[in-house]
């Protein structure tokens, strides 16, 4: 079929191309089609098209795609890890943010390198410009501006599970028809989104833009039979930098050696001396007493719906920890921006009282507000009705990314859309779905999460949500993801997982060689002079254990043997993260093996669990009815299900499996 | 460990090829990392004639070598050999029994496996389960894990799978309703105490981790964790060194009778043991060497020992003899101190320091005297009834001087309300036998206690340098600890 590929794309500038829009793609099919060009939306296209299918991204404004609606910050901790994890598949956020980067810096730097958080403040408009460049280049992907008023739907294919096949999308005014073999939603706040500020609410899902079609919720809820619930969340207002005075804030800087989020740049586009400061003022008293005294004009605090807890509200925390100091963050916007964003000050009260508050903080005395603050209600759709590789259960075809998966965070929506990308098109391309495990991954740990427990409220990643933290650290993610995006997902280009490859293959000779050394403690002592080590150890030490001590880096001990270790000074700082967790991963692969294996085997979707001809208790049997986990490995996570029953399970798989053996080659998908 | 992960990635988690192909992917990955070495007592629970206890993994035969004393190597395959089962730190003999050697792949598991035929006392079971359990890289299996090993190495056909999960839920039945009835006792609040401890340590890591770059936590939170954590792993250790329970189970409880001489300490003796087992006379100093005899008090195995009398002598036998009395008490489980009511000073409030005088002189000061001993007053027939009322009502009065039994050997007066304050002490000392398997569990216990109060040790490690491990560390111990009280982490 003759498709659209390359007619939109050499218009980077996309003035006409919305005047494309309907009319041209009309009629036309598609491997993909992805709704929403926000982060999960923008990965989510840019996998697809990366796998090798046909794909076009709706979005109701090109101009708004890549766009940061929130902070203007990347990463941190335990984010920081999914935008290296994003970047080791190929994805587009790690690089957008060394292109937009414009203050660097690790946090946790004194507290281990698994819990390092790569974190940047970003250049909004080179962001976007990042992102629209890339996309609008790519090959195979078309861009449209539309709204998507709703699916086509028709009934499911038998051989699979779900009820309903999803055929396509229909467009807003004008009701043009898209077809298409996979749909991914990336809606973000949109769905049912309504906006808040003091005692008024408005539809739509960002400040400025109109609301998307309630059609859309329509489908889901009304068609699709699917279960919704309602999540909220809010921004600061913004505020005219020049009104700020910044001798009252502490000034905060950023890394003198700015370290890209991504394995293929080895510095950032921005110098390191261009970088720019970021400063920290606290709450007064004041700040409380206007919280209070606006609480009866601020109907979006009132409401119960859950809002995210690890980045409230200033009302929020005012409530929470009355009489305490907050933090509040002045971040630059960009380069070249007027604007700050206060982080720490997202509210929702009325403008005057939004004012009022600012100015009860020293430094922001004389500050004006460019933009209010406001808040965001949305509809999201229970995760637990996923698989892990991001398809709803009960429909074909039609995959969820993002915020509508409860999720909150640029990095959470990016690395879902990742996924959703890749298995979207694989499976218009015939190709089977792929889950990314526990063990190896925080996006295989994210997912399994959403999945397999649902979320009450927005779900943020955290170190310590990952079991296996010290193996899925931020500086091995390409080790861990690259050569699997390249020979198993095909989502990873040649040049960079050629670079994965060096890098192993360096790291790996370096450790040999460390290994290689060996000597007794007091010549260790003699070769290097500044390391403080006992001496009372009788036993030999390798090069590998001599960079367990604290203060022995890999530099210290190439330059005590250079002719064998100075090749690899490249890798220094990965050669000393590598020696000095290496036996704890090691105790760790045992556990994670088994993991690995239990998540091996896989529970048929459609399953009828109460007539399971095998002996379950009925509890149990309601407990994987509800959830339908889809490996054995989340079947016993599920707290209720005891050994026993997991082991009937086991006979179950065994014997499906046994059967479709029997059927070989025939598709059981 | 990354580069391993890279290697394996070639059985990637395809729903398609799971389906057709998961059991070529599992015996893969099982070879790819040598599994733990596990054990568990493969007969049920409770007496019975015979139990078997099998060990599976690498180092069965290195266990089998160690505990059936088989210096010259393993037995030959699949054939019974009687041995004797040996501790292999402690050399003690603890059964003799068949031992069974299934070298692998040609076993249940497809593992090498060893299997002990063992007498089906609980003690001995336990004995054994704690010696296979002291031998570095063994440890306590978890319910069904042979089973899943089994099912791993594809060794199970489909009936025996159902027939043992059928098994394994009886098991899981009864270590349910076992945690439970441990967890209504002190052990269960002592183990849950220190679990909760340990979370909320864990919990303020996390947080310092995640969060403390913002401003959402308190602030110290560290150093709460600072002062918990080894205040914790001190408790545990003290734990673990006191338990002897299960042991004093086993080998029985060390009673030692000890006093000044002519207290009447023989004549205790052989009321205990119901025979003239021990010379009495009313000459001070008969009793010169250690008289020792096995008794069952009340269902407790118990060790007693008769000692010569405490005194300062020229005799060099009967100095020789105090001596050995002196190091009697020093390893008894519990002492009867017994005293000559006829000694007692005249005058009641002076007994209370007569008496601390008197235990001062018969226990080593070293001693825990709470628990060590029980204070006899002999030959109340002597004393006026009115007399013996006063000194009741002093005793009373001081606290410090707590279990005090008055009683006349020759009367036989007050020596029922003796023996049931020795069975409750003993009670005490064994733990309740009739509540369950406790020393079957307390194997368990030992080796899960062990390696959390290890896991701790990584916290101090790398408190400074790498709070990534450090947490690590209390992660591994709450999980330790979670494997007893069936609680995961």
């Amino acid at each position: 079929m003759l498709r659209l590929r390359g007619l939109l794309i050499q218009h980077h500038f996309l003035s006409n191309c919305s005047a494309r829009t309907a009319s041209s793609v009309a009629c036309r099919e598609y491997d993909v089609i992805v709704v929403g060009g926000g982060h999960a939306g923008t990965e989510a296209a840019a996998a697809a098209t990366r796998i090798g299918a046909e794909t076009l991204l709706i979005t109701q404004k090109i101009e708004t795609i890549g766009a940061l609606s929130c902070n203007p910050s990347l990463g941190g901790v335990g984010k920081g890890q999914l935008v290296k994890e994003v970047d080791a598949l190929d994805g587009l956020m790690g690089r957008a943010g060394d292109y937009a980067g414009v203050h660097f810096s690790i946090l946790n730097r004194r507290k281990g390198p698994a819990v390092w958080g790569p974190r940047a403040q970003l250049d909004r408009g080179r962001y976007k410009e990042f992102i629209q460049l890339e996309l609008l280049n790519m090959p195979r992907l078309t861009v449209i501006e539309g709204s998507v008023e709703g699916l086509l739907v028709s009934t499911a294919d038998p051989e699979q599970p779900g009820k309903h096949t999803v055929t396509g999308v229909r467009l807003a005014d004008g009701g043009n028809e898209i077809l298409s073999s996979s749909v991914i939603l990336t809606t973000g706040t949109f769905l049912s989104g309504s906006l808040f500020m003091g005692k008024t609410t408005s539809p739509g899902g960002r400040m400025g833009e109109p609301p998307s079609c309630s059609g859309l919720t329509h489908s889901l809820r009304e068609i699709l039979g699917l279960k919704l619930g309602r999540l909220k969340t809010g921004t600061p207002p913004r505020i005219v930098k020049e009104t700020v005075d910044f001798s009252l804030a502490h000034l905060h800087l950023p890394d003198l050696r700015p370290t890209p989020f991504s394995f293929i740049n080895t510095h950032t586009h921005c110098k390191p001396e261009e970088q720019i400061p970021c400063h920290l003022t606290y709450t007064t008293p004041g700040v409380d007493r206007v919280v209070r005294e606006s609480l009866h004009m601020n109907s979006h605090i009132q409401q119960d719906t859950k809002g995210p807890r690890y980045c409230p509200s200033i009302e929020s925390r005012v409530l929470r920890f009355p009489g305490r100091q907050h933090q509040v963050w002045l971040e630059p916007e960009g380069l070249n921006s007027d604007l700050l964003y206060p982080q720490g000050l997202s509210m929702t009260m009325p403008l005057e009282m939004q004012l009022r508050l600012i100015r009860e903080i020293p430094a922001l005395q004389r500050a004006d507000i460019h933009t209010p603050g406001y808040g965001v209600q949305y509809d999201f759709v229970c995760p637990t009705q996923l698989f892990p590789w991001l398809q709803l259960k009960s429909i074909q075809g039609l995959f969820l990314a993002g915020q509508i998966n409860g999720t909150t965070g640029y990095e959470e929506a990016a690395a879902q859309g990742l996924w959703a990308g890749i298995n979207a098109g694989r499976t218009a391309l015939s190709m089977p779905p792929l889950s990314l495990s526990r063990t190896e991954s925080y996006i295989g740990v994210l997912i399994d999460d959403l999945v397999g427990h649902g979320v009450t409220e927005p779900y943020r990643m955290f170190t310590s949500r990952a079991e296996f933290r010290t193996s899925l650290r931020p500086d091995n993610a390409d080790l861990r993801l690259t050569p699997k995006g390249f020979e198993e997902i095909g989502c990873v280009s040649s040049p960079r997982y050629l670079e994965a490859v060096r890098v192993r293959q360096g790291l790996s000779e370096a450790l040999s060689a460390l290994k290689s050394i060996t000597m007794s403690p007091s010549r260790w002592k003699e070769k290097l002079r500044d390391a403080c080590i006992s001496e009372t150890k009788s036993t030999l030490i390798s090069g590998e254990e001599m960079l367990q001590y604290k203060d022995v880096s890999f530099d210290m001990v190439a330059s005590a043997f250079p002719e064998i270790l100075s090749p690899y000074l490249e890798f220094s700082e990965r050669i000393k993260i590598e020696a000095v967790y290496r036996p704890h991963c090691e105790k760790q692969q045992r556990e994670m093996e088994r993991m690995r294996e239990e998540e091996s085997l896989s529970l048929c979707p459609d399953i009828d669990y109460f007539s399971l001809p095998v002996s379950l208790s009925d509890e149990v049997r309601e407990i994987l009815d509800r959830v339908r986990p889809s490996t054995l490995g989340a079947a016993m996570r599920l707290q209720g299900v005891t050994p026993a029953a997991i082991v009937h399970l086991l006979n179950y798989v065994t014997r499906t499996g046994r059967r479709s053996r029997a059927v070989a080659h025939t598709d059981c998908f | 460990m990354m580069f391993a992960c890279c290697r394996r990635n070639t059985f990637l988690i395809t729903h398609k090829r799971l389906r057709l192909g998961f059991r070529c992917a599992s015996s893969a990955s099982s070879t790819a990392e040598p599994a733990d070495t596990i054990f568990a007592l493969s007969s049920g629970q409770g007496r019975c004639g015979v139990a078997v206890v099998r060990v599976t993994g690498p180092a069965a035969g290195g266990a089998l070598r160690r505990v059936a004393g088989l210096s010259c190597g393993l037995p030959a395959p699949r054939t019974a050999l009687l041995r004797s089962i040996v501790h292999p730190q402690s050399k003690e003999v603890l059964d003799r029994g068949l031992v069974l050697w299934f070298p692998g792949p040609h076993s249940f598991t497809g593992e090498d496996i060893a299997e002990f035929h063992i007498h089906g006392g609980p003690a001995v079971i336990s004995g054994v389960l704690q010696a296979l359990g002291s031998l570095p890289g063994l440890r306590p299996a978890e319910a069904g894990e042979f089973t899943r090993r089994a099912f791993h190495a594809g060794k199970l056909d489909l009936t025996e799978v159902e027939g043992l999960g059928d098994l394994i839920h009886a098991e899981t039945q009864a270590q349910r309703r076992q945690a439970l009835r441990q967890m209504a006792g002190d052990l269960g609040h002592l183990y849950n105490g220190w679990s909760e401890q340990l979370k909320r340590c864990l919990a303020h890591v996390e947080a310092f981790i995640d969060f403390s770059e913002g401003d959402l936590i308190e602030d110290g939170v560290l150093n709460q964790v600072d002062i918990a954590v080894p205040q914790l792993q001190m408790e545990i250790e003290k734990h673990l060194c006191d338990e002897r329970r299960g042991e004093r189970l086993r080998s029985g409880v060390q009673v030692v009778i000890a006093g000044s001489t002519n207290a009447g300490k023989s004549s205790l003796f052989n009321i205990l043991c119901q025979r003239p087992a021990a010379i009495v006379s009313p000459i001070a100093g008969t009793t010169r060497d250690i008289v020792e005899t096995s008794l069952d008090i009340g269902g407790f195995p118990v060790l007693l020992s008769d000692t010569a009398g405490l005194r300062d002598t020229g005799d060099c036998v009967e100095r020789e003899g105090v001596r050995r009395a002196r190091q009697m008490v020093g390893l008894a489980d519990l002492t009867l101190v017994l005293v000559d009511s006829m000694q007692l000073p005249q005058e009641p409030q002076m007994v209370s320091g007569f008496l601390s005088e008197y235990l001062k002189n018969v226990l080593p000061s070293a001693k825990d005297h709470e628990q060590g001993y029980v204070l006899i007053l002999n030959k109340s027939d002597l004393l006026p009834k009115e007399h013996i009322s006063m000194i009741q009502n002093v005793l009373t009065q001081t606290s410090d001087m707590a279990p005090v039994s008055i009683l006349s050997c020759h009367s036989r007066e007050g020596l029922d309300d003796f023996l049931t304050l020795l069975q409750d002490r003993l009670k005490t000392l064994c733990g309740d036998p009739l509540a369950g398997s406790p020393s079957l569990t307390q194997t368990r216990h030992r080796a899960h206690l062990q390696k959390c109060v290890d896991a701790l040790n990584q916290y101090y490690e790398y408190r400074d340098t790498d709070l990534a491990l450090a947490a690590e560390g209390l992660r591994l111990g709450l999980s330790s600890l979670g494997r007893i009280t069936g609680k995961g982490s």
